[in-house]
Order: structure tokens, then sequence, then C-alpha cells
């Protein structure tokens, strides 16, 4: 992948920029931001390149998720912060400052510096209506998380591989299916 | 809340019962005082946009932008680490499709997910829900992430206290083996040595 060599947090992760690891797995890597809002910051990213998160498959953010709670639940119990925050941004008008997704994990104290709060925009009846209708015909297609990792296909046998031609067809085969 | 119609002595018997409790009857307490427990349940009303076995999404009457989701879990939890791991995997997934409904039907150019645990991250509400925001070009949002280089000295000790930390947690649930520092002691890993105790933080919202 070309963007892969350019990426800093893919450069974090095979290690060519050195990071103070907090969590690593096969999967998932965490490093303490060391030019973070906070002492403890702490970003968690899949080994994978995945620019934003509608690229990152749902096993991949099922661990993620978790390792971010973990982590979450580490800064409460040895660095005696107040709260913590996960913070994620997909896309540069939501804050997304790097072309890897990245979960930020922020450990908080009262008067620290960090705001993630808003002010509520007043919205009329039928603005919200037709919101709701949009984001509702877009929800039916919710469901059919895949939380195991996809099997490699079983059923070809390694001492006949397919070819191209036929790869394509299998392919196209399984496109049919519902 | 209903608290605020009390009498003093009333408020202070109802403080002295609350102190009593077990965990469990905090829990059920909670619940009944919670808005989200009855908007969940169909007892207020709200605009759902989602809903499976687990979890609800329903939009902010506040909104940060239009389009503003609150996505709660069904069952009652006040902050994150109170949540089992299978609801903290499919809150999250469900999360990510929600961020894709909206990039898909509601003309936005993003979306933040944002989870704030305790009052001092901005939590208002007692029961645990992941936001779910659409974002655009100059929208008036201006979240502040400020960037403070940390000491060589720091780094270290910070990231070593989360290392001991997420080890003894990892023992337990994590399924990759931790590698070769020691773990600590089972009775140490829950409070940690400077630890906060976790009920503490989310009976703080209870006290709200």
């Amino acid at each position: 992948m070309a963007a892969k060599n350019t990426c800093l947090v893919c450069q974090i992760i095979d290690n060519s920029i050195p990071s103070k690891k907090i969590y690593e797995d096969e999967f998932v890597m965490a490093v303490l931001d060391v030019n973070g809002a906070v002492p403890g910051h702490c970003f968690i990213m899949p080994k994978k390149h995945y620019p934003i998160i509608e690229q990152v498959p749902d096993v991949e953010i099922g661990r993620l998720s978790l390792a971010s709670n973990k982590i979450s639940s580490a800064i409460f119990e040895s660095l005696g912060a107040q709260g913590t925050n996960i913070f994620i941004a997909n896309g540069i008008p939501a804050g997304q400052t790097v072309a890897h997704f990245t979960i930020n994990v922020i450990p908080r104290r009262e008067n620290d510096g960090v705001n993630l709060q808003w002010q509520p925009k007043q919205l009329n009846e039928e603005e919200i209506s037709t919101i709701e209708l949009k984001l509702k015909e877009q929800t039916k297609n919710i469901g059919h998380f895949e939380k195991e990792e996809k099997k490699p296909r079983a059923h070809a046998p390694k001492t006949m591989p397919l070819d191209e031609e036929e790869e394509e067809h299998f392919a196209a085969q399984m496109r049919r299916l519902p | 809340m209903a608290e605020q119609n009390l009498s003093p002595e009333q408020l202070k018997a109802l403080q002295e019962k609350i102190k009593q409790m077990s965990p469990e009857e905090l829990k059920e307490f909670q619940k009944k005082q919670c808005i989200f427990c009855q908007i969940v349940a169909g007892k207020i009303q709200s605009r759902k946009v989602y809903e499976d076995d687990k979890v609800v999404a329903i939009l902010d009457i506040n909104p940060a932008n239009p389009g503003h989701v609150l996505l709660l879990t069904k069952e009652h939890y006040s902050i994150m680490p109170q949540l089992p791991d299978d609801e903290v995997a499919h809150i999250f997934m469900v999360a990510k499709s929600l961020s894709n409904s909206m990039l898909r039907g509601i003309e936005v150019q993003g979306t933040n997910i944002i989870v704030a645990n305790g009052v001092a991250a901005g939590q208002r509400a007692q029961h645990f829900m992941v936001h779910v925001i659409p974002r655009k070009e100059k929208d008036g949002i201006e979240f502040v992430l400020p960037q403070n280089p940390m000491q060589q000295s720091e780094i270290e000790s910070v990231g070593n206290k989360l290392v001991a930390a997420l080890r003894g947690e990892k023992e337990q649930e994590m399924p990759s083996p931790p590698s070769k520092v020691p773990e600590p002691k089972k009775d140490e890993q829950k409070k940690g040595s400077s630890g906060i105790n976790l009920d503490d933080i989310s009976k703080m919202l209870g006290d709200r």
C-alpha cells in the first residue's frame, strides 16, 4: 500500500518511529501520546492501515474498543484520573489529522485545559423530522456485524488452486447471494 | 429529579438509605431515577433512529449539530468500565455503522465519536452513552485538545504505571499473553496504588 510507507502511525507500529508502548497484540497497538493533551493521553490503533472508521472491519472495531476500555480503566486505577474521554475523529472537519484510524483515550481532571463540550443548536420541528427520516433510511441496513474473523475459503483445496478466471466466476457467484 | 421536592429530613434519610444499599440495590435505585432508562423503556418519548437487543440510538434534543445521536445501552451502566466486553464491542460496532449512516444519509463530511466517563470528562447524564456527532467544515464546534510535550522521565513513569495496570487486567480478560514483567497480585489490581475506586466515580454522577 502506497499510503502505508508514509503513514506516521504505520511507522510507529513497525518501530521505525520510537514510541512508549502501552499495549500490543497481533492486531492492536496502544502508545502514549508524548505530545498529548494531558500526561497519560493514549492512542489505540489497528496495526493494519485503515484511513477512516468506515474501512475498519467490525471485528477490529470490537478489539480496538475493548483495548480502549481496558486502557481507560487502567488510567482510572493507576493515574488517579477523575474521568476519561474516548475520542474518535473521522474526517478532516472532525479534527482527524493522520490518515490512520486512531482512538484517543484521555485522562481527565477538573480544569485540565481539555474541552470536548459543545453549544447546543436549535432546530425546528421540520428539520428534526427530516433528519430523523434520513437517518432511519440508512440505519435500516445496520446489523449482521462480523463478530468473528472471516474464514479463509475452506473449499478450495491447496493442491488445486483456482485460476484467475475461476476465481472471478466464484466471486461473481458469491455476490449474487443475498 | 424527585429529590428536589424533599424536606431536609427526608433528603437526609434518603441519603442514609442510599449509603446502606448493596451494589445491586443501588443499581436498581439508579435505574428508577434514570431518565435514559425511561427513554429506553419507551416511558419517555424520543426519536429513535436505531434499536437492537442491546442498544438504542436516539436523536439528542440538545444537539451539537443536526443529526447528533446518543447511543445508549439498554442496561443501566454509569460509566464505560462497568460494561461487559461483549457490550463494549457491540456498541462501538453500532457507533461505526451510525457514523457511516450519517456520511451517506445527511450530507456531512466527518463524524466524532465521544464517550465521557465521569463529571470531569464532561459527563452530564448518569447513564453511559456514546455520542456520534456529524461534522461539517466551520460548523462552530471547537474541541480543544492541547498539545503538551512530556518530559522523558514522565513518559517512562506514566507509561510504566499504565502497562502495570493493564497487565493486571489482561491476566483476567485480555486474550493475548502478557510479556516478561511480573504480574501484580490480584487484590492489588482492583484498587491500584493511587487509584480512584470506579464505584466512586459512578456514584458522583448519581449524586448530581
